[in-house]
This record gives structure tokens, C-alpha cells and sequence, in this order.
């Protein structure tokens, strides 16, 4: 006895005529005797017949003179092809090879632009003329001056600027700045480092034309440095 | 002894057809192998024999497992071109018709999927023939026909066509290749690079779908 669960289960390898002889007949008396299963095998042979049976389509055009015609093409052009040819064709590990030849150099060119770039700019409080970063020159020079010490005397204003009205003009905020006097005791520059530097702008030309008696090392004159800080300030009598 | 003359005779008639078939058989294979061994030297003739041979399957089971003849056009184009480009790998383990089976199905099965990518809000364009289409098939019915079968075939064709297309890819591949094409499911096997074991099982599968597809013909109830 046989099921009809089994029976539809086997209905395809039973078309097919894949069963064995026992199995085969035990299907096919089953088909007989059991109406259900009996209309599904006739319903199951008709859909497959009538998709056997149905017509073949076929193409309006010849596919064969659209691949002739394609061919053509690549043939034709394959001479051209051959000299147009990528390098990476003839040399397919080229490629691969390049990536890790790019990374290196990628890396070597960042360390580079990094390397080169200029230093950040230190935060300026001064307006330094372009000709005091020119190359130093030798020790108690103007391009290199000494600062006052032990073995420096200071230089001693031999004339002054009348700067009384220009200080008296300032504002509250203090004028910090250097002054280099030549060996001759010219000065050689006046340089503002700290304060506003247009109400600076006159007192700076004023200080430029003092006369100084140089300093000096071991008896000779050298150029000197000098930072003075000028302000505007109000003097009281003591409270008494 | 008339009658065991009579069986002699059917016996030898039987042994002198199986060898003709063979030799049949052998003329085929040796055709086939001939004819790819030409298109391997670029024998341009040779191939246009070949996909002469073979365009009339291709177009069909392309046109069958998409249901767009237009779709169906561009693949069988692309087959044999890929026919053509890797003959040199083909190594004659399966026949040419099979190896090119198996081209033909890949084909449509990387066309569906790029038709699904490219186009998700529309439903793949298939419901069946166009009218040029079924036309074409008017003009070559067998033998002479009437109006009213000229439109029952046509509207058979109709049906299982829009069946088939209510198939998973799969189910409509294995079918195509067993109930259309003829192929056994060792073939088809070969084919789609499946165990016979698993051609057998989804046949079956597969003809039950189509059945259920059918259910509301009268030829299938």
C-alpha cells in the first residue's frame, strides 16, 4: 500500500521512467485505483505537454549576421587595439605592483611638504623691518648687536629727542621697544616690540634721530641693544 | 521457423540500426569537434556555421527564460560572442550544445539581475509574446489551420508562456531544458553546474508550479 502523499511525491520520476519496476507499478495502480491522484497525474502530464508543444520563438533577424557584424568590428579594430593596448594588459601584475610603489611614494612626498613647510609664525608683538632677519653679522656689529653687561658699557644719550610732547600724547598703554646705537652712535634702528604702533609711529621717528655716545667692549666701540619701555606716567607728591 | 527467421531478421534489423545510429552518433560528435577545432584556428566560415547551427535554440531559450524577445536578441548576441571568445577553453567533456546551454542560461540569468538592479520600480517587461512574435509563430503552424486553431494556438502559447514567467528563474531554467530542449537531467546537470540529484528534485518542484500555473486551463484541470 502506498500513499497518495508519496505517490504525488513520485509522480515526476514516474514520468520521467526513473523508478524502479516495483515502485513504477505500485504508482501506477495507485494512479488507478485513487481518482484524486489520478486527475493530478493527468493534470501534471497536460501542463508538461503543453509546454512541450508549445511553438519555438523565433528572432525576427538573424542573430547570426549581428555577431558577424560584431566580430567585424573587433577584428578590424584589433590592430589598433594591439598598439592602444594598456600596459597593465600585456602586464596584468603591473598594476598590483604599482599600489603599494604609489603608497610609498605618497608617504615620502607628505613627509617632505611637512618637513619644508615654513615654521608657524611665532605670535609677533613687534613690527620688525625686513632687514633685521638679513644675515648676522659679526658680534657688536649692527646687524649683531651686544647687549649692555660686565664687559659692555652702556651708551649714553649724548643728544636727546624731545619726546616730551610725543610721550605725553600716548595713551595708558606702555611703549616697549629696542633701539640699536651704532658704534658711531648713530642709531641704527628704532624697533617697536610692544604697543599700539600708530600712536608709537612719531616717538619712534623722534628716537631715531638721537645721538648716543657708543658703547663699548675692551675699549672699542660696538653696536648696542637697548629695550627701554616708555609710558605716560603720573607722578603724585606723597600724601604726608 | 518462420517465425524464428522473422525474429532473426528484426534482431539483425535492430543490430544494423543501432549502428547506424552510432555512427550517427559518431558523425555528430566528430562534426562538432571538426567544426570547433576550425573556429579555434579563426575560421571565420566555421564560426557562422556554428552559431547558424545553434541560433534558433539560443534565441529560444533566452526569448522562453525572459520573455522579452528584444532582451532575448541582445543576449543570444552576447553568447556567441562569449562562444566565440573562449571556444579555447572549452574542453569537450559536455557537447558544444550543452556548454552553450549553460552560456545561454548565465547570460539571462545576468541580465535579469541587472534588469532588477537598474529597474526595481518596474516589473521585469515580460508578459509574453509580442505581437510580431506571435505572428511569427502563426506563419509556421504545422500544416493548414483554420482561424479559430490559428487563435486557440496562439492563445495556448499565450498561456504558457505568462505560466512560465511565474516560475522562479530556476524552475523555468530546468524546465526549459528538460521539457523543451530534451535534455536529460544528467545534461542539465552539466548545465548548471548542479548534482543530478538536485535537477531531479527541482524538476519535480518545477512541474508541479507549472501545473498550479495551469490549473485554470481546460486541458489541465
Amino acid at each position: 500500500m502506498i500513499t497518495c502523499r508519496r505517490v504525488r511525491r513520485r509522480l515526476s520520476a514516474y514520468m520521467d521512467g526513473d523508478l524502479e519496476a516495483r515502485s513504477a507499478h505500485l504508482v501506477a495502480a495507485h494512479l488507478d485505483a485513487c481518482p484524486e491522484c489520478g486527475a493530478r497525474w493527468r493534470s501534471l502530464r497536460a501542463a508538461v505537454e503543453m509546454l512541450a508543444e508549445a511553438p519555438r520563438l523565433e528572432c525576427r533577424e538573424r542573430i547570426s549576421s549581428r555577431v558577424r557584424d560584431r566580430l567585424d568590428v573587433e577584428i578590424r579594430s584589433a590592430g589598433l587595439a594591439l598598439v592602444l593596448r594598456p600596459t597593465w594588459k600585456a602586464r596584468p601584475l603591473i598594476l598590483p605592483s604599482l599600489v603599494p610603489a604609489a603608497a610609498v611614494l605618497f608617504v615620502a612626498l607628505g613627509v617632505a611638504f611637512t618637513l619644508d613647510r615654513d615654521p608657524e609664525p611665532l605670535p609677533t608683538v613687534a613690527t620688525r623691518g625686513a632687514e633685521s632677519w638679513g644675515p648676522t653679522g659679526a658680534s657688536g656689529t649692527e646687524s649683531n648687536p651686544v647687549f649692555v653687561s660686565s664687559e659692555v658699557s652702556a651708551p649714553r644719550v649724548r643728544t636727546a629727542a624731545p619726546i616730551g610732547d610725543l610721550v605725553t600724547a600716548l595713551g595708558d598703554e606702555p611703549i616697549f621697544l629696542e633701539t640699536v646705537v651704532a658704534r658711531d652712535g648713530s642709531v641704527s634702528t628704532v624697533t617697536l616690540l610692544g604697543g599700539d604702533s600708530q600712536q608709537a609711529g612719531p616717538l619712534l621717528e623722534a628716537l631715531r634721530h638721537e645721538r648716543f655716545e657708543p658703547g663699548r667692549r675692551h675699549g672699542r666701540p660696538v653696536a648696542v641693544s637697548l629695550y627701554r619701555l616708555i609710558s605716560r606716567t603720573d607722578v603724585h607728591a606723597p600724601v604726608t | 521457423m518462420s517465425k524464428g527467421a522473422g525474429t532473426g531478421e528484426i534482431a539483425m534489423a535492430a543490430r544494423e540500426f543501432a549502428l547506424r545510429s552510432a555512427e550517427a552518433l559518431a558523425g555528430v560528435n566528430s562534426f562538432e569537434g571538426g567544426l570547433v577545432e576550425q573556429c579555434r584556428r579563426g575560421d571565420a566560415q566555421a564560426f557562422a556555421r556554428l552559431v547558424a547551427l545553434h541560433e534558433g535554440m539560443v534565441f529560444n531559450l533566452a526569448a522562453r527564460l525572459l520573455g522579452d524577445p528584444e532582451e532575448a536578441r541582445d543576449v543570444a548576441q552576447e553568447v556567441f560572442l562569449q562562444v566565440y571568445r573562449t571556444l579555447g577553453r572549452f574542453e569537450g567533456r559536455s557537447s558544444l550544445k550543452t556548454w552553450i546551454y549553460r552560456i545561454v542560461v548565465n547570460q539571462s540569468r545576468n541580465r535579469r539581475r541587472w534588469w532588477r538592479r537598474r529597474r526595481k520600480d518596474r516589473s521585469f517587461p515580460l508578459d509574453a509574446l509580442t505581437p510580431s512574435d506571435e505572428a511569427r509563430l502563426a506563419e509556421r503552424a504545422p500544416g493548414p489551420e483554420g482561424p479559430q486553431e490559428r487563435l486557440e494556438r496562439r492563445e495556448r502559447a499565450r498561456a504558457v508562456q505568462s505560466a512560465l514567467l511565474r516560475l522562479s528563474f530556476e524552475h523555468r531554467a530546468v524546465l526549459l531544458l528538460r521539457e523543451v530542449e530534451g535534455l536529460s537531467c544528467e545534461e542539465i546537470a552539466g548545465a548548471l553546474s548542479l548534482p543530478a540529484g538536485t535537477v531531479k528534485s527541482r524538476l519535480s518542484r518545477a512541474r508541479e508550479a507549472l501545473r498550479r500555473a495551469l490549473a485554470d486551463r481546460e486541458e489541465v484541470r
